[in-house]
């Protein structure tokens, strides 16, 4: 492989990465605060998908606006989600297997909605960008890709000033280090979590109004990048939103280069093997080992 | 105190005495019919092809109903043919416990299902072990068919026959002088047992044709990928003249469409028995023109009672059957109509003897008969086609079916 090769694999996997950030943010969020292992997300981003297409198909949309409407339309959803179903689970630091049931449940209902509304057809969006790209003298660069990359950036950075300069994100934060202290302080953790599973869901139905620009989607969309999600938010750490591009980024480049000396059909398994190496050897992902790190020094 | 209990239990023997006869009756009635246990993805990666097969096995019902049904000797009359139908989700192990279902409390006298090759494989295993013969429309790995199941039949020719007609029609290029000697192929194949088969295939007509091509690269990839950059930049560096997939639909969309965006270039691109679906062509447009598949059928063959089939389906489903996935279904329930004519019964071991003789002419398929080897898969030739720009699609392999005429190299 020459010089050339070898950026063009770095501008892939940075692209990618941009991919895996924009669908596991969301994912984060709900975690980082409520603890909540959202599975419903896989059916969130098949929502966004939808959204995104019916927004292109019926009123001719352009689907990066489609994504754009995705977030307060999401946003409104998952509040009134959170209103209905989530508010009622019992409060705890840790991941509950009700919490866990509700969202497979949620997911597998709105999975079946999917179906019945759209059948078992493939939908997707083509526009003249879809196929087009950008050169770089001998690099092709997607140019869908491309703009999925610029609108995770975009999205992270926006969620963390949100979480540094908002009261709203104070709030999320103190939650997050300490819930009882933040509720003897005078946080209000209901409204919190009500407004954090809104956001997440925002993000999830941004993320998948996105993918619907590279990928064929059905009801089942989602599926294929949930464990991905999980595997990012263990990696960057579960709590953090700089955690998720760190995550994100770190497979991407794994799973990039790995095809290039092993056989490309363990990619899959790389995922996995992450996700237990890191359960194992640093529990609190990649953020969480930085921040000991820094502190020790 | 004694008579009432003695009462009750009289009462009792009565009520499980009548509902024991209510079953006796519910069973008399239910072989007045046949019972087809139909089990397909209609949800999950595979929904799309399993649907088409749904649609192509109701069809041949609903046909075969309308007539009558089936004469059946041992009972004196026609029966009709009764569906019972269940959606394995995409799932291997769904798949197989739903096929042991149907065949175990439905009582199916026969089962129709098995798309993809991974499915497939997880159901063939419940075939001899309730004795009820099952006939897959959708799954062709080799290995299927080579565990020497007696009640196991498959609608499609060999995976291993794929591959070798796409090396044969690449010869017959190179021969007409459209291609070089000496080219340079890639293959990047799904990593189950149909990928498997395919690049046998490949490489068997290859070893018996030295100097036609070589194979610089062969990779297999997981089904139901989402990034295949990694893999592509493989298939850049290996300075391939062709590029060979086989990939199954949702996955030959995602890889052209990242082929396209990298920018890639070959003189020829196939993805197995993947090409002209309406599917891709709505998702990548003019994207996957010049696309070569080497099909099991093809609403380009001249044959009448394809043309008729055609008909029939749109006026069903409002729409053309897509690719080969509902032909192939269509033709593997009428085989089973006509194997259970001739049993002239409805017990499965029967029908199974009369599956292993049948011979349905006039079938949709290329050349128009099918029938099943010794190992109960069917071998028929296969079509090779080109989609062209416009929407086209043209058979252009063998060349007395040929529609219009191979372009290679890609432009």
């Amino acid at each position: 492989m020459t010089a050339s090769d070898y950026l063009d694999l770095i501008i892939k996997s940075l692209l990618l990465a941009g991919i895996y950030a924009a669908m596991a943010v969301g994912m984060t969020v709900i975690y980082g605060v409520m603890k909540i292992v959202n599975l419903a997300h896989a059916g969130f981003l098949m929502m966004g998908a939808y959204f995104a297409f019916v927004l292109f198909n019926r009123f001719h949309i352009d689907p990066v606006l489609g994504a754009i409407l995705a977030l307060p339309a999401f946003f409104l959803f998952g509040m009134a989600m959170h209103w209905l179903l989530v508010r009622w689970l019992p409060k705890s630091d840790t991941p509950t297997l009700s919490s866990l049931l509700l969202m497979f449940g949620v997911w597998l209902v709105l999975q079946n909605l999917g179906y019945m509304i759209f059948g078992s057809e493939d939908s997707s969006i083509l526009t003249p960008r879809t196929l087009a790209s950008v050169q770089l003298g001998n690099i092709s660069i997607p140019l869908v890709s491309l703009i999925v990359f610029i609108a995770a950036v975009v999205s992270l950075v926006l969620l963390q000033i949100i979480f540094n300069r908002s009261w709203f994100g104070r709030s999320m934060r103190s939650l997050i280090q300490n819930p009882y202290a933040a509720k003897i302080v005078g946080v209000d953790d209901e409204r919190t979590a009500r407004l954090t599973f809104g956001l997440g869901t925002a993000f999830a139905g941004f993320a998948g109004a996105l993918l619907a620009m590279l990928y064929s989607f059905n009801a089942d969309f989602g599926r294929p990048f949930l464990l991905r999600s999980f595997v990012i938010i263990v990696l960057g750490g579960l709590e953090s939103v700089s955690g998720v591009a760190i995550g994100a980024l770190v497979l991407a480049l794994l799973e990039t280069f790995s095809v290039q000396v092993l056989p490309a059909s363990y990619q899959p398994a790389i995922s996995f093997a992450l996700l237990v190496v890191v359960l194992i050897i640093m529990p609190k992902g990649i953020a969480g080992l930085l921040q000991r790190k820094l502190k020790v020094t | 105190m004694r008579s009432s209990s003695l009462q009750f239990r009289f009462t009792s023997l009565i009520f499980v005495a009548s509902f024991i006869c209510l079953f006796c009756i519910a069973d008399v009635s239910a072989q007045d019919s046949i019972t087809l246990g139909v089990v397909l993805p209609t949800t999950g990666g595979e929904a799309k092809a399993g649907q088409y097969q749904k649609e192509g096995i109701e069809l041949a019902i609903k046909q075969i109903n309308a007539k009558g049904g089936i004469l059946v000797k041992e009972k004196g009359k026609k029966l009709p043919i009764k569906e019972i139908f269940y959606d394995n989700g995409t799932d291997s192990a769904k798949a197989a416990s739903l096929v042991e279902r149907v065949m175990s409390s439905d009582k199916a006298n026969a089962v129709i299902g098995g798309y993809s090759t991974a499915l497939g494989e997880a159901e063939s295993v419940m075939p001899d072990r309730y004795q009820i013969p099952w006939i897959t429309a959708g799954a062709a790995a080799t290995s299927i068919f080579s565990h020497g199941y007696k009640y196991t039949f498959g609608a499609l020719s060999p995976i291993f026959l794929l591959g070798t007609t796409t090396a044969e029609f690449l010869g017959s290029l190179v021969d007409q002088g459209k291609l070089k000697k000496g080219l340079k192929i890639a293959l990047v194949v799904e990593n189950t047992d149909h990928g498997v088969d395919y690049v046998k295939g490949i490489q068997d007509w290859i070893s018996k044709h030295p100097g036609y091509f070589t194979v610089v690269l062969s990779e297999k990839f997981e089904l139901h990928g989402t990034d295949y950059s990694g893999l592509l930049q493989k298939v850049k560096t290996s300075k391939a003249d062709i590029f060979l997939s086989d990939a199954h639909l949702p996955d030959y969309i995602t890889m052209q469409r990242q082929y396209l965006q990298a920018g890639l270039h070959h003189q020829i691109i196939s993805y197995g028995a993947r090409g002209p679906e309406a599917d891709a062509r709505k998702a990548l447009g003019a994207g996957t023109d010049y696309i070569l598949a080497a099909l099991w059928w093809s609403d380009k063959l001249p044959y009448p009672q394809a043309q008729k089939f055609i008909s029939d389906y749109k006026a069903a489903y409002g729409r053309s059957p897509d690719s080969w996935y509902a032909a192939t279904a269509y033709d593997a329930t009428r085989i089973l109509a006509q194997a259970i004519e001739a049993a002239g019964s409805t017990n499965s071991s029967k029908i199974r003897d009369a599956l292993a003789k049948a011979e349905l002419k006039g079938s949709l398929l290329p050349g128009q008969v099918l029938k099943f080897g010794a190992n109960g898969q069917a071998d028929y030739p296969f079509l090779v086609t080109q989609n062209k720009p416009g929407d086209k699609v043209d058979i252009v392999y063998p060349k007395d079916a040929a529609t219009g005429p191979p372009i290679a190299p890609r432009p």
